[in-house]
C-alpha cells in the first residue's frame, strides 16, 4: 500500500481537497500509517492559502469505514493504545484547528473513526444513498469512541441522540442523520460533488467563517432534558436500560455513559479527550473487548468464505426461485427470510389452512416492519407478492433450490423427496432442514443424491443468525457452495458442517440440557439454574427455558436417538423419563418446566412440576458454580470429541461462530471454546474427573480433551 | 395448422365474489396477481420469455391506473416486460385476449399473458358536484378568512347532504350526494339508462316472460353449483387468501345459490320497471370481485418449450349496434367471428354466453334462431342458426357466478376451453354483451 498516494491533495482555487483512497483496499480505513499521512497532509493544508478544505472520498461506497480493526487486535498493551489513541485525537484536533473551514462531503459507510473525523469538520454534506450510513459502532467491540466522538457528537447532536448512537452502536441512514443534525444537507449522490464545490464557494463568499456547530433541542421537553437539570435523569435512565439489557456483562456501553456525562459541556477539549481516552484504553484491554473483536473476525471470516476448500473449483449457482415444503413455523420462517431478500418463493403444504398459517407468520413479521417505517407499505406489498403457495407441485419446474420442513420422519421424508425430485430440473437442489436426521440416509430418497444437503436453520428463523450446512457423503461442492451462498443472502451466517447425531450445535446442546435435567434430580430449582446461566453467565435463556422452547417431546425423543448413536456418555435423568408421560410439552403446548400466558409469552415457573415428576420441593443442596459447569463442561467435553474425533467442523472458530448464532451463547465471552481456552483444559478435565467420580460416568472427559490438558494446549493455538 | 397458429396454453382465474362479499377488501390488482401468480406456477414459466402483459379491467382504480402494469410487476414479471391495460367494458377481458392473438399472429411476439381483473367492491363513492366545487375553492383559498368562509359553506353542505339522503330516491342524483361509481359504469353514457333497463327493452320487445327468465336464471344456479361441487371449476381457479388474518381462504365461487327455487325467484320484485317490467335481481347477474388469466403463445414456441396447449383460437369479432339493446351484441359478433373462422354455427359444439341478464341471453337465442332478424340486423338470408340449450353455458354463468365486468371475457374462454376437453368439443364459442352497445364474440379449437 502506498500510503502517500492513499490520502491525496489537491487544490481548486481557494479550494483544498483532501481525498481518501487507499490504494490495494476496498475500504478506506485508519490506521498508523494512514494517520501519519493525514498529519502530513493537515500540516500542508494549515500552511495553504486554501480557504476552504473539502474532505472526501473516491472509494464507490465507502467514505471512512473506522478504524483498522487487525490493528486494534495486533495490539494487547495499554501503553500502545494510549499512544495510538492520544495521537489520533491529537491528529482529528489538527482538522479542528484549521485556519479555514471544513466541509466533510459524504457518500457511502461513515463509521466509527469516519464519523468521529467529520465531527471534527465545520459543516457536514452526505449523499441520500442507502449506502451512506454514519455512526458508532465501538461498543460492539466492546470499546467506546476513542477519536473524540463521545465528546463531539453529543455537542452536535445532543446527548440524548448521542447516547442511542453510542451505546448501541448504531448507524444512521442520511436522511436521518440529517434530521437529528449530524449533518447539514443530503443530496442526491449524482450532485453531491456540485453541491459540495457550490457550498464551498458560497462559504468562502460569506466570508470563509469557522463554526462549531452547538445542538439546539427543539421542544420544552428536550429542552429540560437537554439542559443540566434534566441530563442526569437522561443518563442514569440511559445506565438503567443498558443494565436490564445486559446484566452488566459489557461494560463499554456504561463506560460510554460515564465519558459523555464527564465531559459535556467541558471547556477543556484536552481534558475532556484524555477522560476518553482513558475509558478507551480500560475496555480495550478487557477480555470482554478482545472476545468482541474475535467475534467481528469471525463474522468477517464468514463473509470471505464460500463454504469450499480452497481447493475446490466449483461456484455457488444463483438462486431466484425457492419453494418450501410445509408451511409451519420453519417453513413460514425460512419463506421470510428470503422473500425479504428478494426471492420468489413458492410453498407447498397438505392444505390452504396450513399454507395460510404460512403466508400470516411472513406477513405477520413484515407487518412489524412496516408499523416500525423500516419499510413503507409499498415495499411491504412488494415482499408480500414474493410468497406464493399451492397444494401441489406447480411451479416446482422453475425452482432452483427447494428447502423441505415437514414432520421429522425419515421415511415421509425420503418418499416426499422423491416425488419433489420428479417435477423440478436435474440441476436443482433439495436441502432439508431436519435437526436431527441424518442427511446422508435422507439424501438416498434423491435420485441423485449429489444435488441433496442439509440447512438447518434455527428458531426462530427470523432472529437466529445460524444455519449450519449440512455436507453429506455425496452431496456436490456446487451444492455446497449455492446452499452456503443461499444463507448468506438471507442475511444468515452459514457454517459448513459434516453430517452426524445433532450436526454441530444441536450436538453440544444435548448433553447441557441433559445435565440440567439432573442438576433438576438433584434437588436444584429451576429458577436458581435458569438465573445462573442467564444473570451470571450471559446466555439469553437457561436450560429448562430453553428445552421447553426446543420442546420436551422432541428433547427426549433426540436424546434416546444420541444416546443410541453416542453411548454412554448421554444419560437420561430418571425426572426426564418421568417427563414424558407428564403430557408437558413446553411453550407449543403452553406447558413444560414453565407456564405459558395465552399469547404463549413465558411467564414464570410451574411450581407443579416438581411433584408431577416424582421430585421433592426443591433445596437448592450445590453451588451455582457446580450448575454452571456441570452443563457447560459437557459442551465443551462434547465439542472436542466433535471436533477432533468426528471432525463435524474444522476449526475452533466455526464452532464458536455457531454457538453465538445458534445459541445465542454470549458474546462477551467470544463462544465455547475461547471461554473454554479462557479457564483452561486442564482445570475443565480435573473438574469433569471429580463429578465424574461423584455425580455419574457421563461426565468423564473425552479422550480428545484429557490429551489436549495433559500437553496443556488450547482450542485456538 | 401453422406456426403462427395463437394458442392458449393454460388458464387460471379467482372464484368469483359477489361484491361487498369475501372479496371486497382486497384490491383489483390482488386479485389479479393472485390468478396470474398461479398461472406462472401451473405452466413452469420462464416468466423472461413473456413479452407483453395485456390485461383487461373497467374500473380503472385510481391508485392503479395501468393495472395490468402493477399486476406484471407483483406477480413477479421482469422490470423490462411491456404491460398495458385495455378497455372495452364488460368485455375488456376479452379485448386483452384479442389484443394478444392479433400480436402472435401478426409474428410479432410470441408469448402474451392476458387477462383481466375487477374489484366491483373498491369501485369509489364519488364526490356530489357541489362538493367538488367548494373544495376547488378550498384549495384556491389564499387568506385564512376565506378559508373560514368555505369551511362554513362545507358544513351547510352537509346539513343538505343528509337532507337529499333523506328526502330522495336513493339512486336519484343531486348535487350533493355521493355519487356511486358502479352505478355510473351501469348507466349507459350515451342514451343514459340503466343496464337494466336495457333487458327491460330486449325482454318486451322478444316477449320474455317473467316466468322462462327465472326458469333460466334457476339452471344457472343449479348447473353452477353442481360445477363447484363436482370440482370441475377447481381445475381453473385458484384460492384467494385474505390478509392480515388470513383466518378464511377464498377457494370457491360464492354467488351460485344451492337449493335455489323458482318460488324464492318469483318473489323478488322488478327493479328497473316496477309496473311492467320483469327484471329482478334474480334474473339478472350480480356486481362481482375476481379475476382470470391466460397464456398465449405462437404455436412453434408451444411446441419448441415442450407444451401442449388446451385450445388455439380461430378468431374473433367485435361488432356495434344501439346502446339500449346492448344485450344483443353476441348475435352481432358472432358472424362476424364465425365468418373469420370459415365456420357455421353447426359447427360449434359448445357455447358461453355471458349471462348478463336471463331476458339477454333469451333474446340472443331467438336472434341467433331468426331468419328475420338475419335478414334485418346481418343482411344475411338466412339465421345464424340455433343454440342447442344443451351445449350453452353448461357449468353456469353470470347469474350465477357473478359478473367481474373487466374479467369475465377470459373468463368465458377459460371454462370454455377447459370444457371442450372434457367434452371432446372441436369447436367452441364464448361471447358476451358489451355495455355501450356492442358485441364480443372468439370462436377457438380444442387442441388434442
Amino acid at each position: 500500500m502506498s500510503v502517500q498516494e492513499s490520502i491525496r491533495l489537491s487544490y481548486q482555487g481557494e479550494i483544498a481537497l483532501l481525498e481518501f483512497d487507499l490504494i490495494g483496499e476496498k475500504v478506506n480505513k485508519l490506521n498508523t500509517p494512514i494517520m501519519k499521512r493525514l498529519h502530513e497532509v493537515l500540516e500542508e493544508v494549515r500552511t495553504s492559502k486554501a480557504r476552504v478544505l473539502i474532505i472526501r472520498s473516491l472509494k464507490q461506497k465507502i467514505f471512512i469505514a473506522g478504524a483498522d480493526i487487525e490493528e486494534i487486535k495486533s495490539m494487547t498493551k495499554r501503553d500502545e493504545f494510549e499512544k495510538a489513541v492520544s495521537e489520533g485525537q491529537s491528529i482529528i484536533n489538527m482538522i479542528e484547528d484549521l485556519p479555514m473551514p471544513t466541509i466533510a462531503s459524504i457518500h457511502g459507510a461513515c463509521m466509527g473513526g469516519g464519523c468521529e473525523l467529520i465531527l471534527a469538520c465545520d459543516y457536514r454534506i452526505a449523499s441520500d444513498d442507502s449506502s451512506t450510513r454514519i455512526g458508532l459502532p465501538e461498543t460492539k467491540l466492546g470499546l467506546i469512541p476513542g477519536f473524540g466522538g463521545c465528546v463531539r457528537l453529543p455537542r452536535v447532536v445532543g446527548v440524548q441522540a448521542a447516547l442511542e448512537i453510542i451505546l448501541q452502536g448504531k448507524t444512521v441512514v442520511a436522511p436521518k442523520a440529517l434530521k437529528m443534525g449530524l449533518i447539514d444537507k443530503c443530496v442526491h449522490q449524482g450532485i453531491l460533488d456540485i453541491e459540495t464545490m457550490k457550498w464551498a464557494n458560497e462559504i468562502i463568499a460569506q466570508g470563509a467563517h469557522k463554526r462549531r456547530k452547538v445542538f439546539q433541542p427543539k421542544n420544552m421537553m428536550n429542552k429540560v432534558l437537554e439542559s443540566f437539570l434534566g441530563r442526569p435523569v437522561v443518563f442514569s435512565k440511559a445506565r438503567e436500560s443498558v443494565l436490564t439489557t445486559t446484566h452488566g456483562h459489557y461494560p463499554a456501553p456504561l463506560r460510554a455513559v460515564d465519558v459523555i456525562s464527564k465531559t459535556y459541556g467541558m471547556a477543556d477539549r484536552a481534558e475532556a479527550l484524555r477522560i476518553e481516552c482513558e475509558g478507551f484504553c480500560d475496555l480495550a484491554t478487557t477480555d470482554v473487548s478482545r472476545n468482541l473483536i474475535h467475534l467481528f473476525f469471525l463474522m468477517e471470516m464468514v463473509k470471505k468464505q464460500t463454504g469450499l476448500p480452497e481447493t475446490s473449483t466449483a461456484s455457488a449457482k444463483p438462486v431466484e426461485h425457492l419453494g418450501i415444503l410445509g408451511a409451519g413455523t420453519m417453513g413460514g420462517g425460512i419463506a421470510y427470510v428470503a422473500a425479504d431478500k428478494g426471492v420468489h418463493v413458492r410453498m407447498k403444504d397438505i392444505n390452504n389452512d396450513a399454507l395460510a398459517r404460512g403466508f400470516k407468520h411472513a406477513y405477520d413479521l413484515w407487518a412489524k416492519l412496516l408499523k416500525r417505517r423500516s419499510i413503507n407499505k409499498f415495499e411491504f406489498q412488494q415482499k408480500i407478492d414474493l410468497v406464493t403457495g399451492g397444494l401441489d407441485f406447480a411451479g416446482f419446474g422453475q425452482m432452483d433450490v427447494v428447502i423441505e420442513a415437514i414432520v421429522e420422519d425419515m421415511e415421509i421424508k425420503k418418499k416426499v423427496i422423491a416425488e419433489t425430485a420428479k417435477h423440478m430440473r436435474p440441476d436443482a437442489i433439495i436441502a432439508t432442514n431436519t435437526s436431527s436426521l441424518s442427511v446422508t440416509e435422507m439424501s438416498k430418497g434423491h435420485p441423485n443424491p449429489a444435488q441433496f444437503a442439509g440447512m438447518h436453520f434455527f428458531n426462530p428463523v427470523h432472529k437466529m443468525p445460524l444455519v449450519e450446512v449440512i455436507r453429506g457423503e455425496q452431496t456436490s461442492d456446487t451444492v455446497v457452495a449455492t446452499i452456503f451462498e443461499l444463507s448468506k443472502k438471507m442475511g444468515k451466517m452459514p457454517v459448513v458442517v459434516k453430517d452426524g447425531p445433532g450436526f454441530l450445535v444441536n450436538r453440544l446442546l444435548l448433553p447441557y440440557m441433559a445435565e440440567a435435567a439432573f442438576l433438576l434430580n438433584e434437588g436444584m430449582s429451576i429458577e436458581v439454574v435458569d438465573t445462573a446461566y442467564v444473570k451470571e453467565f450471559g446466555m439469553p435463556m437457561g436450560p429448562f427455558a430453553l428445552m421447553d422452547e426446543v420442546g420436551l417431546d422432541v428433547c427426549i425423543k433426540v436424546l434416546r436417538i444420541f444416546k443410541k448413536a453416542l453411548g454412554a456418555r448421554i444419560e437420561m435423568a430418571p425426572c426426564m423419563e418421568a417427563l414424558e408421560k407428564t403430557g408437558r410439552l413446553g411453550r407449543k403446548n403452553g406447558k413444560g418446566f414453565y407456564t405459558y400466558n395465552e399469547k404463549g409469552d413465558r411467564s414464570s415457573v410451574d411450581q407443579a412440576v416438581y411433584a408431577d415428576l416424582g421430585l421433592k420441593a426443591p433445596h437448592n443442596p450445590l453451588t451455582t458454580k457446580e450448575c454452571l459447569e456441570r452443563g457447560l463442561f459437557m459442551m465443551i467435553n462434547e465439542c472436542s470429541a466433535a471436533l477432533y474425533e468426528d471432525r463435524i467442523v474444522e476449526t475452533p472458530h466455526e464452532v464458536d461462530l455457531a454457538m453465538i448464532m445458534g445459541t445465542g451463547f454470549p458474546a462477551f465471552r467470544g463462544g465455547l471454546l475461547k471461554y473454554a481456552d479462557s479457564i483452561g483444559s486442564e482445570y475443565i478435565v480435573d473438574q469433569l474427573e471429580s463429578y465424574a467420580v461423584s455425580k455419574g460416568a457421563r461426565l468423564k472427559p473425552q479422550n480428545p480433551l484429557r490429551n489436549m490438558a495433559k500437553t496443556k494446549r488450547k482450542f485456538y493455538s | 395448422m401453422s406456426d403462427r397458429d395463437v394458442v392458449i396454453v393454460e388458464g387460471v382465474r379467482t372464484p368469483f365474489v359477489k361484491a361487498g362479499g369475501a372479496l371486497k377488501n382486497v384490491h383489483a390488482a390482488d386479485l389479479g396477481k393472485t390468478a396470474l401468480k398461479e398461472l406462472i406456477a401451473k405452466t413452469n414459466l420462464d416468466v423472461k420469455l413473456v413479452e407483453e402483459v395485456v390485461i383487461g379491467n373497467a374500473g380503472n382504480p385510481v391508485d392503479a391506473v395501468n393495472i395490468s402494469r402493477v399486476v406484471a410487476l407483483g406477480a413477479g414479471l421482469p422490470l423490462a416486460t411491456s404491460a398495458h391495460t385495455v378497455h372495452r367494458n364488460c368485455a375488456s377481458a376479452l379485448e386483452s385476449i384479442s389484443s394478444g392473438y392479433e400480436r402472435i399472429k401478426s409474428g410479432t411476439m410470441d408469448v402474451v399473458v392476458a387477462g383481466g381483473t375487477e374489484s366491483m367492491s373498491q369501485m369509489p363513492l364519488l364526490m356530489g358536484s357541489a362538493f367538488t366545487k367548494l373544495f376547488e375553492k378550498l384549495g384556491a383559498a389564499k387568506t385564512v378568512g376565506q378559508r373560514l368562509s368555505i369551511l362554513g359553506s362545507l358544513l351547510k353542505a352537509d346539513v343538505k347532504q343528509i337532507m337529499d339522503m333523506m328526502t330522495t330516491a336513493p339512486l336519484a342524483e343531486t348535487p350533493y350526494k355521493p355519487i356511486i361509481g358502479v352505478m355510473k359504469g351501469l348507466t349507459d353514457p350515451f342514451v343514459g339508462i340503466n343496464m337494466g333497463q336495457t333487458a327491460e327493452i330486449l325482454a318486451k320487445e322478444f316477449g320474455l316472460s317473467r316466468e322462462e327468465q327465472d326458469l333460466f336464471a334457476l339452471s344457472s344456479h343449479e348447473k353452477s353449483v353442481k360445477a363447484i361441487q363436482s370440482g370441475r371449476f377447481k381445475e381453473e381457479t385458484t384460492p384467494v387468501f385474505l390478509p392480515p388474518q388470513y383466518s378464511e381462504v377464498v377457494s370457491d365461487d360464492i354467488g351460485p345459490r344451492d337449493g335455489q327455487t323458482l318460488g324464492a325467484l318469483a318473489k323478488l320484485k322488478p327493479f328497473f320497471d316496477k309496473a311492467t317490467g320483469t327484471i329482478t335481481a334474480g334474473n339478472s347477474c350480480p356486481i362481482t370481485d375476481g379475476a382470470a388469466m391466460v397464456l398465449l403463445m405462437s404455436r412453434e414456441k408451444a411446441k419448441e418449450l415442450g407444451y401442449k396447449p388446451i385450445a388455439s383460437i380461430r378468431s374473433y369479432g367485435f361488432a356495434g349496434l344501439e346502446p339500449e339493446r346492448m344485450g344483443l351484441g353476441p348475435a352481432l359478433a358472432t358472424p362476424l367471428a364465425l365468418k373469420r373462422a370459415k365456420l357455421s354455427m353447426k359447427d360449434i359444439g359448445l357455447v358461453e354466453l355471458n349471462e348478463a341478464f336471463s331476458a339477454q341471453v333469451l333474446a340472443c337465442m331467438k336472434a341467433f334462431d331468426s331468419d328475420q332478424f338475419a335478414q334485418a340486423r346481418l343482411g344475411q338470408s338466412n339465421r345464424i342458426g340455433a343454440i342447442a340449450p344443451e351445449i350453452l353455458n353448461v357449468n353456469g354463468g353470470a347469474i350465477a357466478l357473478g359478473h367481474p365486468v373487466g374479467a369475465t371475457g377470459t373468463r368465458l374462454v377459460v371454462t370454455l376451453m377447459k370444457e371442450m376437453q372434457h367434452r371432446n368439443v372441436q369447436f367452441g364459442l364464448a361471447t358476451l354483451c358489451i355495455g355501450g352497445g356492442q358485441g364480443g364474440a372468439m370462436i377457438l379449437e380444442r387442441e388434442a
